[in-house]
């Protein structure tokens, strides 16, 4: 018996092996989500879920994504990256090589982002990532864009603005130098200063390291220095504290910040000492007009908080995928093909109007787009004050 | 196949026949698992996509279906189906039937030197694993990443377990070897500027990447100097926050030296590290740190994690031992850091946090201590679970401490713990046992 069964597996494995290969299925575009769910910033990671879930809501509403006059359904393929780079690298492998995915959005953080665009880029997928602002992400890959400004822009935006704003000459700047952006960029801002003002005026370079919580020697250094203002590129959490120790220290100059600073923890944590403060950013959620209005209520609505530049960010990105899969006029069906089209597509954009601004992607992968300067206002708000463009 | 169901007689039946069919495998070598293995990944690269297919599934599932299942409870049927019929019934049957054939040709490489014996061994095992890896290069990549975690885990068991220290400095180490191993490669081959020196033809390189590697060991072995000297003077408690102290130390140093791009990280890491580089390295880790434990030192290693005074009066050189041992663990946990670079082809130091410690000391302690046999288990299991179960996302990190709760509560010191690899024993011929004909 045993025997007669061997030769039914046997019988059927060998009928398997010529049984013609699969069924003709109504081709779907699969779009990778590669997000941080889990680890050290999960809620950057369920802002870019709910922005995408939007998204797809939208165009199932529509029906699928109409390329070339013929409608298609999309299907989102989310992984939890878990914070960590090689967790991006495995997702963003999985995506590309068995779901077969178009493009990948993602990862957002750039610990994350420049290994899984190294991925992205030797196989030839498009990849977007909406926050990641570190250069060696988008560096030498053609097939890697992102969706926000970066510290080389933003730098000398917030050197012109004080320098317009307030008329002044002598800065100081205050940063972690243990993290990636906040270096990077207090070492722009640095040098478009002095480019405006002369070497030495940036009187005050302080430093510290994640985690510190007292600043007052920096602040105190920074006070003696005759600096009129102080720029400090820091997270939500520190910017509370550094601007609260600054104003003990009997600091009575303005303080200006740049988009780490656009979190509604922010204002909740900082409280009154931080109204009236201006800091760079890519939307302003407070006074905001159109399209984006209608995200972020819509977000609110449905998340019941007001959503934060990752979220905005990521929507933008979406909407960049959308277009450029539209744009590129039909998928011919042949993966390889289309993400080479849609690589093309995309690096071919010209003001596209997002709700975080209008992009233009010249060559690069790295969009020209406007920042906008918020001003918080004493209701504790984000509010629209002007907007610097390239 | 076998019929457990009915009651009674019909029962006690099914269950002698079950035995029965179970017999002949206890005299299989480990050759014959291998040939059975072989077979079942041919058939795979062969029949696989037309049967996954059939059963509805779109792809072959990559990892025995897990996400598949996970995301699609409807299929789980299809996916069990499809691992029996190619992985279960073949390697049964194939096994079975080349019994006699395995014993025979494992007894005659038995007759070889035990290396020649091993390398058959070896050989065919990776055949295996290029051959269920070739299907797809998310499997390359998990099963390079596997194999790295398995050398880590290794190299922290001699620490951990084998000298009863509590070191967390393991990420540290791994840090040193894999910035070390980059800049090499980097300076010397992709990028000029790093080092100062003109770039060296590419052809040389992957002869120097063993280099790299192992200067990076080296590299990390100096830096383990730091952590063994102080330890001849602190155990338990104490040494764990000495070393602890060293991974921030290390951290920081990385964030703060601006020839390293400081916190942006390093990239652009050439492509050296692929299936066969990481296969034999893993292999030599494995084996250097067997005869290790295997030796005079490493039961001396044993003697000073059971009662040091007593050991010392008993001649043992506790110094030198606790150094040595200290030393040999940071080396090859170097070397693992420069694999992972390598297959990164980026390091940042956030890598190398208290979040990667956790995960090495949960393989160590996991797979059982003071065996080898214990952190290969610990390491694959841990790294093929954290990467089945993705898809769960947030109850990942729920069910997966929670299997090492119950470990802890039902084999405290890990799974197969305390258990010698011999490799003799284990690749020894098993001809029918004396009472049976």
């Amino acid at each position: 018996m045993r025997t007669r069964s061997l030769v039914g597996v046997f019988v059927l494995l060998g009928f398997l092996t010529f049984f013609p290969s699969g069924w003709v299925q109504a081709q779907t575009i699969k779009i990778g989500i590669n997000a941080e769910l889990t680890g050290d910033i999960p809620k950057v990671g369920e802002g870019t879920k709910f922005a995408a879930q939007m998204w797809l809501e939208d165009v199932k509403a529509a029906g699928g994504l109409a390329v070339g006059g013929k409608k298609y359904p999309v299907e989102l393929v989310i992984e939890d990256n878990e914070s960590k780079a090689e967790s991006a690298v495995k997702a963003a492998t999985k995506m590309i090589t068995e779901d077969g995915v178009l493009v990948m959005v993602g990862p957002q953080a750039s610990k994350q982002a420049v290994p899984a665009g190294g991925i992205a880029n030797n196989y030839k997928t498009p990849m977007i990532t909406p926050w990641s602002t570190n250069p060696d992400t988008t560096k030498d890959r053609p097939f890697v864009f992102r969706a926000c400004f970066l510290d080389p822009f933003q730098g000398p935006v917030l050197a012109n603005f004080i320098t317009q704003e307030f008329k002044f000459t002598k800065a100081a700047v205050l940063y972690d130098v243990a993290s990636d952006y906040p270096k990077g960029l207090a070492e722009f801002f640095k040098k478009a200063w002095e480019g405006l003002h002369g070497p030495g005026s940036v009187v005050a370079y302080e430093s510290f390291t994640t985690k510190d919580t007292d600043f007052s020697s920096q602040l105190t250094k920074i006070n003696n220095s005759g600096a009129q203002v102080l720029f400090t590129p820091q997270y939500y959490n520190e910017v509370a504290l550094i601007v609260q120790q600054a104003h003990q220290l009997g600091w009575k100059k303005p303080i200006v910040g740049s988009d780490s600073w656009g979190s509604a923890e922010t204002v909740s944590l900082c409280g009154k000492d931080c109204y009236g403060l201006f800091f760079s950013t890519h939307y302003a959620a407070a006074g905001a007009t159109g399209a984006t209005k209608a995200f972020i209520d819509r977000y609110q609505k449905k998340h019941g908080y007001v959503p934060d530049d990752v979220a905005a960010l990521t929507w933008d990105a979406m909407l960049l995928v959308q277009k450029a899969i539209e744009d590129t006029g039909g998928l011919t069906g042949d993966l390889k093909k289309d993400r080479e089209n849609v690589r093309s597509a995309m690096g071919r954009i010209t003001k596209f109007k997002g709700i975080t601004g209008e992009m233009t992607f010249s060559g690069g992968g790295d969009p020209s787009k406007c920042a906008v300067i918020v001003r918080i206002s004493d209701k504790g708000q984000f509010e629209f004050y002007k907007s610097a463009c390239p | 196949m076998g019929g457990e169901r009915g009651n009674g007689a019909n029962s006690e039946r099914g269950r002698s026949r079950f035995r029965n069919l179970w017999k002949p495998y206890s005299r299989v070598p480990l050759l014959g698992w291998f040939f059975g293995a072989l077979v079942a990944v041919t058939l795979e690269r062969l029949a696989g996509t037309p049967l996954a297919q059939f059963l509805g599934l779109q792809k072959i599932p990559v990892l025995f279906g897990f996400s598949v299942m996970l995301k699609n409870p409807v299929l789980i049927p299809n996916v069990i189906l499809y691992t029996l019929i190619i992985y279960g019934v073949p390697t049964a049957v194939a096994t079975r039937l080349c019994i006699p054939l395995a014993n025979g040709i494992a007894a005659s490489l038995f007759r070889f030197p035990m290396a020649v014996t091993a390398a058959a061994h070896l050989a065919l095992l990776y055949a295996i694993l290029h051959v269920w890896a070739e299907i797809s290069d998310y499997r390359v990549l998990v099963l390079r990443l596997t194999l790295i975690a398995v050398m880590l885990t290794l190299s922290l068991n001699v620490i951990n377990g084998y000298m009863g220290e509590f070191s967390c400095s393991h990420p540290g180490f791994m840090a040193l070897g894999a910035y070390c191993a980059s800049v090499l490669t980097i300076g010397l081959f992709v990028n000029a500027q790093l080092l100062g020196t003109a770039s060296l033809p590419a052809a040389l390189g992957p002869f120097l990447f063993p280099v790299a590697l192992i200067l990076g060991g080296l590299v990390a072995s100096f830096g383990a100097l730091f952590v063994a000297i102080p330890s001849f003077r602190t155990r338990g408690d104490y040494l764990a926050i000495i070393s602890l102290a060293f991974l921030f130390i290390v951290k920081s140093l990385i964030e703060n030296l601006e020839f390293v791009r400081g916190p942006r990280g390093l990239s652009g890491q050439p492509d050296w590290a692929d299936l066969p580089t990481v296969f034999l390295w893993t292999v030599l880790c494995v084996w250097s740190i067997n005869n290790f434990v295997r030796s005079t030192i490493g039961k001396a290693l044993n003697a000073v994690r059971d009662n040091e005074m007593a050991a010392d009066a008993m001649t043992v050189d506790t110094r030198r031992t606790k150094m040595v041992a200290f030393l040999f663990g940071a080396f090859w946990a170097g070397v693992a850091g420069g694999l992972f670079a390598h297959v990164m082809r980026y390091v940042n130091p956030g890598n190398f946090g208290i979040q990667n410690l956790a995960e090495v000391l949960a393989m160590v302690y996991f797979g059982g201590l003071n065996s080898v046999y214990g952190s290969i288990v610990g390491a694959v299991s841990i790294s093929l679970l954290g990467e089945a179960l993705r898809p769960l996302e947030i109850f990942k990190w729920i069910i997966i401490p929670l299997l090492l709760i119950l470990v802890m509560i039902f084999r405290p010191t890990g799974l197969i713990a305390f258990r010698d690899l011999d490799v003799a024993n284990l690749l020894k011929p098993k001809p029918k046992p004396d009472g049976e004909g």
